[in-house]
Parts: structure tokens; sequence; C-alpha cells
């Protein structure tokens, strides 16, 4: 899974895709992820970091990680080639 | 290291100068408690999904439906339409505020007979009334509202049996502006088929016309469409005056006025676009007083209003199973509460509050728990992020529902009512193996 080339991101949490020419919002955590995924890191590295820095369990996190890549998924923002990506 | 407060990751997509088409999103409504008692109280004490009836609201809801016509029209009789609601602690406070009992078969009429309703006050309604019924209602010296020719002559064959006169009127349809025309149920104005029967009836020895009824449809939004049924009634009164030199009892308008809640499909919530008690009230008043009757002969009018009574009395409290997204991006969540304890979610919008503040509402759907495709509750609703565990209510659900749901996939739960003086009891019993073991038989096989 990689972000789409044509979406930019920026640090207050507006997300613009130029190829939809939809714009967005990001709240704190859902910018970290998708700065985290932009940069290529893996479910569990990026598991591991939440549960770290945040008074979180896995299994929310997990819920909620899953959630929020299917909606940035549906919303062209990240584009994926293998359906099996992110297992 | 102490930890930071985590958020759910969230995204919303900015509409920019795009209201909804409500206008600008409003203030999300809460309802946390019912008569002042809390929803998680009631829950905690009666389980999940719970029907709630307040009492309260039911006589507050009579007392305006009964000032609105009594203010404006002399002689007002309203009859309780049982198939809207007919657990007997409902019907009996309708009873109690001076309704009279309107039934639509041998299982109604017996109901409101066990609930202590006179005979002569139940008007016997509907197609269907086996020769048994007809002896019941003649017995009773009930109101028999003839809906066919065939029902006409079967009630001329029992009551001259019975060497007994049966008290009838007939039902009428009519064109009131009102389409499709419910065609189905009575004889028709325009044809000329209602004037046959009351001509076949005067002429009958056993039966005693005593009044004209007609019921132009339900949720009807217009109230000049009942003026024009009281008009055309009000034709056939005088018609019958002038030939037979005799006047009825009564003109009985149905049901039919529009509850608060919002038809599918309807571009404005129906709180907003419905007539009220008064509006109608003025409508059919009117038209009735204008009328060629004289004031000193006006007859009793009488109303067999349902859900714009009760709707607003009944609430469905449930909780939230799950949340999921589809395919498509679209939060959905499945609720304890299904289609086959909602028949009117086939037809409106149900509202679906939250009982406490939550925050990011987006649109979502709401699913039933059954596992059936047509389980949907609502299909868009913009809606706050919800938690398994909450707890939703779901408003207006007083009529149709519970006479009207199906026992399905899981047992069927508790109904309570809140009384006047705040006290809860249970007024049916949530269904058990028990309730089925009772009337199933299971042959031996060798
Ligand atoms: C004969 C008759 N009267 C009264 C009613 C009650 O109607 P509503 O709930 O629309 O007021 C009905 C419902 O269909 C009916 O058939």
């Amino acid at each position: 899974m990689k972000i789409t080339d044509e979406v930019r991101i920026s640090d207050n949490g507006f997300v613009f895709n130029s190829r939809t020419g939809d714009s967005f919002n990001v709240n704190p955590t859902g910018l970290e992820l998708t700065k985290l995924i932009a940069q290529g890191h893996d479910f569990d590295t990026i598991k591991n970091m939440f549960l770290e820095k945040y008074d979180l369990d896995d299994l929310t996190f997990e819920k909620d990680f899953y959630e929020f890549i299917a909606l940035i998924k549906h919303h062209q923002i990240t584009s994926h080639e293998d359906p099996l990506d992110f297992k | 290291m102490e930890k930071l407060k985590y958020d759910k990751p969230s995204i919303s997509k900015i509409n920019a100068g795009m209201p909804s088409k409500f206008g600008l999103p409003v203030k999300q409504k809460i309802i946390s408690e019912i008569d002042g008692i809390k929803v998680s109280t009631l829950m905690e004490e009666y389980g999940s999904p719970l029907f709630v009836i307040s009492e309260k609201t039911i006589r507050e809801t009579h007392a305006e439906a009964k000032r609105a016509f009594e203010t404006r029209y002399p002689k007002v009789q309203f009859a309780w339409s049982y198939k809207t609601n007919y657990l007997d602690a409902v019907c009996s406070i309708y009873h109690e505020e001076g309704s009279w009992a309107e039934v639509v078969s041998g299982f109604e009429f017996e109901k409101a007979l066990s609930n202590g309703v006179h005979g002569s006050q139940i008007l016997f309604n509907g197609p269907d009334k086996s020769k048994a019924d007809l002896r019941m209602a003649i017995e009773h010296n009930a109101c028999i509202h003839i809906d066919h020719f065939d029902e006409l002559y079967l009630l001329i064959e029992t009551s001259r049996e019975m060497k007994m006169k049966a008290r009838v009127a007939i039902r009428v349809n009519m064109d009131a502006g009102i389409y499709p025309i419910w065609d189905r149920f009575g004889f028709n104005y325009e044809n000329g088929d209602a004037w046959n029967a009351i001509n076949r009836i005067m002429l009958a020895e056993s039966l005693e016309l005593i009044g004209l009824h007609t019921h132009i449809g339900t949720y009807i939004m217009v109230q000049s469409a009942y003026a024009i049924a009281a008009s055309k009634l009000a034709n056939l009164y005088m018609a019958i005056h002038r030939k037979f030199d005799y006047w009825l009892k009564y003109i009985d308008l149905g049901g039919g006025f529009a509850s608060k809640n919002t038809l599918k499909g309807a571009y404005m919530p129906g709180n907003e676009t419905c007539p009220s008690f008064d509006d109608y009230a003025e409508a059919i008043s009117n038209a009735l007083i204008s009328s060629e009757i004289p004031h000193e002969n006006l007859p009793i009018l009488f109303l067999e209003t349902g859900r714009a009574l009760i709707d607003d009395a009944g609430y469905l409290l449930t909780t939230v199973i799950a949340n999921k997204r589809l395919n498509n991006g679209r939060r959905s969540m499945v609720i304890d509460a299904g289609v086959n304890l909602l028949f009117t979610s086939f037809w409106y919008n149900l509202g679906v509050y939250p009982t406490r503040e939550l925050e990011h509402a987006e649109e979502s759907t709401i699913y039933g728990p059954l596992c059936m495709n047509i389980d949907v509750i609502r299909d868009a609703i913009v809606f706050p992020q919800v938690k398994t565990g909450e707890q939703l209510v779901i408003e207006r659900v007083g009529a149709y529902n519970i006479t009207q749901s199906m026992q399905f996939i899981t047992y069927r739960p508790n109904v309570i009512l809140i009384d006047n003086d705040g006290k809860t009891q249970i007024i049916r019993k949530k269904e058990s193996l028990e309730t089925f073991k009772n009337s199933e038989i299971n042959p031996k096989r060798n």
C-alpha cells in the first residue's frame, strides 16, 4: 500500500487529492498514521509505535487502524495493487 | 514514561459550501431519559431491546386531540383503533379517557369486551367478519360497519335467524383527492353503490342503519381531504333523511391523521409538515357545520384516530452490537433491534438518537441484528461514532410496531409502561422458549 502520487498532506492535517479534487481534514492521530504509512512502515511497526506512545490496547488499535485504512483507501488517498496487502 | 491520551484516527471530507438538504447541520439531538427515567436504568432493569410506552404522552396527546375537536364541534366520540396498538394496558388508558373501541376482527372484538368495553360502544370494521363474528356483534349490540354486499346479505340472514336487530353503518369509499383511492373497502360513493347499499339496508327489517363510515387512507397530509369526505357523507346523510324521513346517529371519518414521523422520501421532517389536530378538526368541523344538515340534527362525529394518537408515546431502546465499514467506505452499525420489531421502518425514516453527547458524525447505515439483507433500520442517517454497547433510542414507534411485530430468529422483547406516577412495569413479557413450547406440538415418531 502506498500514498497516491497526487496526494499532498500538510502538517496541520489538511489533505488534498489533486486527482479527485477532494480535500480532507485528518485528526492528529490520523495524520500520524498517514505519515507512517507514507514512510512505508508495516502494520506491526506502526502498532508498536502507537502502543508505546499512547494509552491504548492492541485490539483497539487494530480495529481503528484497519477502519482508517479502509477509509483512506476509499477516498483514493492510498492505492492497493495487492488485495492481500497488509494482512 | 507517561503515555499520551489516544484519539481514534479519523478523516473527514471537506464539503465546502455544501449544506445538507436540511440546511446547515444542527446540534445532535439526544434522548437520555423518558418521562424523567434514565434510559440506562430502564435497560438495566428490563433488558435490550425494550419497548417503552409513556402513559403521560398517551393522555396528553389524547387530550390535545379531544380539545381540538370538542372546541369546534358539538358531539365528538373517539374510538380507539385496536390494530394500532392493542396491548390491554394501552387500550385501557384510551377507554379511561372515554374512547370507545374500533375493531377489525373477532379477536379484536373479544379483546375489547375483555377490556370492559360495552358491546354497544364497539365499532366493528373490516372486510373479514365470519358468521360467528356477526353473531357475537349482534348479541352485544355493536355497531357493525358493513364492508361489502356479501357481508350485508350474511348479516340479514344471521340477524333473521337470531330474531334480533343488528345496528349497522356502511363503510363508504370515495374520491377525496387522495390517490390511490382505497376502493377495496366499503361501497363507492361516486358510482352509486353506497346509495344502493343504504336503500337495501333500509328495506331490511332486521337491520337498523345508524351511521355512515369512511376511512380515506392513512398518513393523510392534507386536511382538505377530510373536508371533502365529510361533505360527501353529509350528502348521504341528508339524502337518507329526505327519502326515509330518518336521521342517522353518526358520521365516522375513520383514522388517517399523520403522525409526526417522517415518511421515506419526504423532503422535510414530518413534525414540520404534517397538519395538527387543530388543522384536521377545523377542516372537518367546518365541512359538517356548513353542510345542509340542520344544526339540531348534526350527527355525532366519530373518529378512529390511530397512529397520530400513539406514535409519540412509544420508544424502542436498543444497543449497538457492532460497527462496520462497508466496502464503499460508509460507516455502518448493527443494533439489537430489527425490522421484525419495527414494521414502520418500511414507511418511515425513524428517528434514532444517542443517549449522550457523541462526536464525529457522518452518514451511516443502521442495520438490525437479523441475518437477513432486508434488515435495515436506516439506510442513511448522519450519526455520531458509537462504541459497541452504546445505548440508543428510537422514537415515535407507538403505532403498528408492537401489533405487527413478528417473532423471528429471536425472542420479542419486554414492553413496559411508564405510568403517570413515573413507575415502570412490564405490560407484555419477553418471549421465552416456553412461549413456543406452549403452542407447538411435536408428533411422536416410532
Ligand atoms: C377502519 C380504520 N380505522 C382507523 C384506522 C387507524 O388509522 P390511523 O392509524 O392511520 O389513524 C385504520 C387503519 O388502517 C382503519 O383501517
